[in-house]
């Protein structure tokens, strides 16, 4: 997958500054994959920036990868052993509240998750020793909102194919550590 | 002075008040959809120029009045003023805007098209985008004219967006 060039573009203004990333980092990247997925399950971005193997074909991967995040969602709010009630399970939360999962790690991977309050899951693969990406996370949907759910041309719920949407992307991720 | 209400809020209603009226009211009809639109407008002008020429004195010509209208009426409505006005002398003006507001995010066409099948859905894509764009830019239009209606000069006003984000408003007055 190639990276686009990335020009600084003149909307800099709309959004806020991005937090830095230390280093410079290198042509490599450290986030592998990004997923964005609506409450239906509909897969509306799929990026991906270096991945070296694939096991599953495109629709099943998506599929895969939505039906593990709804049931890990669902499992670890059933065990939390801090809260006596459970609410409504499976549906989205307001950031604060209830209990969600946010990230697992596996030694060759860490596997970040948001979900908001609207259901959109945004899931970022990333390599195993990058810390807490709830704030890149935040940024990413910041990003979404100014420039697909503003976007006239955009209609919710069906993939996106936003240019600027995915130009300001790929330059903010390269900006992770 | 008035109550305010969030930007965003009025970004989606102008969204989804373009595309109702050209996909769902007259989505056969696109020329009415757009004259509906630019009526829409029309009144949005005609009170909004009432609201902010609240102090001021009457506009000695037409060239006073249209730079009424790219100073402070463009810096009420959308913050910024007109970045070039250009006039032939002879009633037509053009008003343009680099960087103007409610198209800044829009992106027309799908960044990658990688072989003939995908190009042919590309290019009705652009075009349906083109479209919507130029649905859009009737609202606008619409706010010109009813503002400049309202101070007297009736005109006829056509949006160019040959380059997004920039556009320009060319004002036919009607001698």
């Amino acid at each position: 997958m190639q990276f686009f060039g990335g020009s600084a573009t003149t909307e800099a203004s709309l959004l806020p500054a991005a937090p830095p990333g230390t280093g410079a980092g290198g042509p490599g990247n450290n986030a592998h994959m990004l997923y964005i997925f609506n409450r239906a399950g509909v897969c509306l971005l799929y990026r991906e920036w270096n991945r070296p193997l694939r096991t599953l074909d495109q629709q099943q991967d998506h599929k895969l990868m939505f039906g593990l995040l709804f049931s890990l969602r669902s499992f670890t709010a059933k065990i939390d052993p801090t809260v006596v009630e459970k609410g409504n399970l499976g549906v989205p939360l307001l950031p604060g509240q209830g209990c969600s999962f946010y990230s697992f790690k596996t030694n060759t991977y860490q596997l970040n998750f948001m979900e908001t309050p609207s259901g959109i899951k945004l899931i970022l693969i990333t390599h195993p020793k990058t810390g807490d990406q709830r704030e890149p996370l935040k940024h990413i949907y910041n990003l979404y909102v100014e420039y697909v759910v503003k976007n006239p041309l955009y209609v919710p719920g069906t993939p996106i194919q936003c240019d600027l949407f995915t130009k300001n992307l790929d330059q903010y991720v390269r900006t992770l550590i | 002075m008035g109550r305010e209400v969030a930007e965003s809020c009025i970004d989606g209603v102008i969204i989804e008040m373009v595309s109702a009226y050209s996909t769902r009211f007259y989505s056969s009809k696109p020329d009415v959809a757009a004259r509906r639109i630019e009526a829409i407008g029309y009144q949005v002008g005609h009170q909004l120029s009432e609201r902010y020429t609240m102090e001021r004195p009457r506009f000695a010509d037409h060239l006073e009045a249209i730079k009424f209208i790219c100073k402070d009426f463009w810096t009420e409505v959308f913050k910024k003023q007109i970045d070039n006005l250009k006039t032939n002398h002879r009633g037509t003006f053009v008003l343009q805007d680099n960087h103007f507001r409610w198209l800044t995010r829009i992106s027309l066409d799908p960044a990658v098209v990688a072989n003939t099948e995908a190009a042919s859905e590309g290019e009705s894509g652009a075009d349906s985008g083109a479209q919507m764009t130029s649905m859009l830019l009737y609202f606008p239009c619409g706010i010109i004219r009813g503002a400049l209606t309202n101070l007297g000069i009736s005109c006829a006003v056509s949006a160019d967006m040959s380059n997004l984000p920039a556009c320009s408003f060319v004002v036919r007055i009607k001698a």
